[in-house]
């Protein structure tokens, strides 16, 4: 017999286990982008190859054209590393988004033209272009300073720390990663990481 | 400003899934471009649609990749050189009948695809979008007291209102509307004072066997809240 204290969230909760797993392919992410460590890559190729295969086996029930969205979409990985924001999602989803713009692309290889307009320009993921709109995990600030209080026991310890510099002690990320020697990009996702669960808690409450 | 009507969840599935034609996905991508509420949705979604589609799976590949398979695309990975594809400049900016339109980031990417335009019957400007073979993608121009003839769709039909307001025999739209048209329906939009920039496409969405967001469906009520 099992007791289940607490809540349990139905949607976007995740565990430490998967908090520290997004952690760490951010921070590899990010040293690809910034010293182009084939190290951090070849990590990150080796948890994601095999999974990008099975989706791609799924969707295309053909085993060459599933290989050539797992190099497709890892390449893209590769070269753009920089473009990736850990504010606004896992770097799991980044990467799901751009297999779901190579899968685009692959499903009408046979009929394409010339000018016929490719994923990327429907979903414009990969663009150097700094075009930015605002995410839409921002919090309302009174809502949010109202009541985080009553929720800050429930985050985990790393993420609690983070809010309390931002939040309360008003200290930008970069300051933040500097003050924890944390990297820059685990700051950002332990930040958004956090707003969603308070806004999940929030939610649930009323 | 408040949208008042937005794409269906089935319909934003299908955009994060990539199930949609290219046509119909530049209707849902601008209208997300200019609703903060699908937008957020549509980022629930995707990191949905991953959790089912790359975090939960472990190897149900029957053929997974061998560690040769593996080191073999991890080196042309890294002999490859960048793609840049030339990204054509985005212009925000939309001079027609002496009016100025600023076009969403979607549509602004694209703009280099809107073709001349060209005037139609009445008060009725069209140019098309050229996204790819058999689509039909155009933007609308309706001046103050136009009046589109009436007619009937085969397929789908999507409406986006990018500017200004028209109305129909059910209800009025205004910036950020996305009304699908029922295809039994014969309908007959106008404008009254105000003219009104539309995007609209007449399509249907792709089969394919694939159908990730035919799976997911069941499940969207139990994490979407209304
Ligand atoms: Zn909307």
């Amino acid at each position: 017999m099992q007791m289940v204290s607490g809540r349990t969230s139905t949607r976007g909760s995740m565990n430490t286990t998967q908090t520290d797993a997004a952690e760490h392919a951010a921070e590899l992410l990010a040293s690809i982008a910034e010293t182009r460590s084939r190290a951090a890559f070849s990590e990150l190729f080796r948890h994601f190859a095999p999974k990008l295969q099975s989706y791609a086996t799924r969707q295309f029930g053909n085993e060459q054209t599933a290989m050539d969205l797992v190099q497709e979409t890892m390449t893209n990985v590769w070269h753009k590393a920089h473009l990736f924001k850990p504010d606004k999602g896992s770097p799991s989803t980044w990467i799901f988004t751009i297999a779901r713009n190579i899968r685009f692309d692959l499903l009408r290889k046979n009929k394409k033209r010339k000018d016929d307009i490719s994923a990327d320009e429907l979903w414009p993921i990969l663009s150097e272009q700094n075009d930015s709109l605002d995410d839409g995990y921002s919090l309302d600030n009174d809502v949010l300073m109202q009541e985080i209080s009553q929720y800050y026991a429930q985050l985990p310890d790393a993420q609690r720390i983070v809010i309390e510099k931002i939040y309360i002690e008003g200290k930008s990320q970069q300051e933040v990663s500097d003050a924890l020697g944390v990297p820059l990009g685990t700051i950002k996702s332990r930040t958004r990481l956090a707003l969603k669960k308070l806004k999940e808690l929030i939610v649930n409450d009323d | 400003m408040m949208i008042k009507s937005h794409p269906g969840e089935a319909l934003l599935y299908q955009y994060a899934a990539g199930d949609l034609s290219a046509a119909m996905t530049i209707v849902v991508g601008t209208h997300i471009d200019m609703c903060k509420a699908c937008r957020r949705t549509v980022c629930d979604i995707e990191q949905k649609l991953c959790e089912d589609n790359l975090d939960t799976i472990v190897n149900v590949a029957n053929q997974a990749m061998t560690k040769s398979q593996c080191d073999k695309m991890l080196e042309a990975i890294f002999e490859s050189s960048v793609c840049n594809k030339v990204e054509n400049e985005p212009n925000d900016i939309l001079y027609l009948e002496g009016r100025r339109f600023t076009l969403p980031r979607t549509l602004a990417h694209n703009s280099h695809r809107i073709g001349d335009w060209s005037k139609l019957v009445g008060k009725l400007w069209r140019a098309p979008l050229t996204l790819e073979n058999g689509n039909q993608t155009n933007l609308i121009y309706m001046a103050p007291g136009a009046k589109v003839p009436e007619h009937t769709h085969k397929g789908q039909e999507a409406t986006l209102v990018l500017d200004g307001v028209f109305n129909d025999e059910k209800d009025e739209y205004k910036d950020g509307d996305f009304v699908l048209l029922d295809p039994s329906k014969t309908h007959t939009p106008e404008t009254q004072e105000q003219d009104c920039l539309t995007l609209a496409t007449l399509d249907a969405p792709l089969h394919f066997t694939s159908g990730i967001s035919r799976l997911l469906n069941p499940f969207s009520s139990l994490f979407f809240r209304a």
